[in-house]
């Protein structure tokens, strides 16, 4: 898959909507529809089913589409906070799915730590922690009054 | 839903995955192949649509139906959506934007295959 090539050298431009910004905000898109519609599907057709399951993909959802806006926006801190409750969501979720498999009757994206959907949900956000950080460290260098959000279309 | 189709979908998005990648590598935007490679996708996709939709009329069923409109009507919009957004990103990276939705597109396309093989009868 595509995101071996987001560990490149740093280019001269700034990144944050353009560039390597750009894939890892694909990526995200991706996945904020992937688990937007699968959320919407199973608590619209079997919520009772596993109400418990069918509420973490709602969450999961809203997570990747904050991180996905915030990112595409530069809206860094939205996006550090967004991103983090991601991580600390797919290392919680899959742990209890596994230990506990009769609590996740049904797939979530972050079950058995996003292993339906190839662990991309295991490593998108320690690449888009890494990415966050990058950033922070150039404009820190480069602008040394603060690293103001910037916004770009 | 022909196991035919659901290969040649498979192929193209493979080809247009690496094509994009290949691009990012050297250092170069997007071009011509990369446009053709994903209008090609999009009509096999289309083409795929118009017989799903075609035998779900004709009364064969999918279990999870809603689910497998969704991917349907998803994956259709993904090579449009991905070769515009390729074109307004003006480095190297267009490329990988690109082979993305390439990828995603070859996942999706086995997942509906999976889907449209869970009849439901």
């Amino acid at each position: 898959m595509a995101e071996a090539t987001g560990d490149r050298p740093a280019e001269e431009r700034p990144a944050a909507a353009g560039g390597p910004g750009r894939v890892l905000v694909a990526v995200y898109g991706v996945f904020a529809l992937a688990a937007g519609a699968r959320a919407a599907v199973q608590l619209s057709t079997r919520f009772t089913e596993a109400p418990v399951a069918y509420l973490l993909s709602a969450l999961a959802a809203v997570v990747y589409v904050v991180a996905t806006v915030a990112l595409a926006l530069g809206g860094r801190r939205t996006a550090l906070v967004a991103i983090t409750v991601e991580l600390v969501g797919v290392l919680v979720v899959g742990t209890l799915s596994l230990l506990d498999p009769a609590a996740f009757p049904d797939e979530t994206v972050w079950s058995a730590y996003g292993r339906g959907y190839l662990f991309i949900p295991l490593v998108l956000p320690v690449l888009g922690l890494l990415f966050l950080r990058r950033l922070a460290r150039r404009q820190a260098s480069s602008w040394p009054s603060g690293g103001a959000d910037t916004t770009a279309g | 839903m022909t196991p035919v189709l659901v290969v040649a979908v498979t192929v193209t998005a493979a080809l247009l995955a690496l094509a994009g990648i290949a691009s990012t590598l050297a250092g170069r935007r997007i071009g011509l192949l990369h446009l053709g490679g994903a209008a090609l996708l999009e009509v096999l996709l289309l083409v795929q649509a118009v017989l799903a939709v075609v035998l779900l009329v004709r009364g064969d069923r999918p279990a999870d139906t809603p689910t497998f409109l969704g991917y349907l009507a998803g994956i259709v919009l993904l090579p449009v959506a991905g070769a515009l957004w390729a074109r307004s990103e003006p480095t190297r990276w267009a490329g990988t934007v690109l082979a993305v939705a390439a990828g995603t597109v070859g996942v999706m396309v086995w997942r509906l295959q999976q889907l449209w093989e869970a009849t439901g009868g």
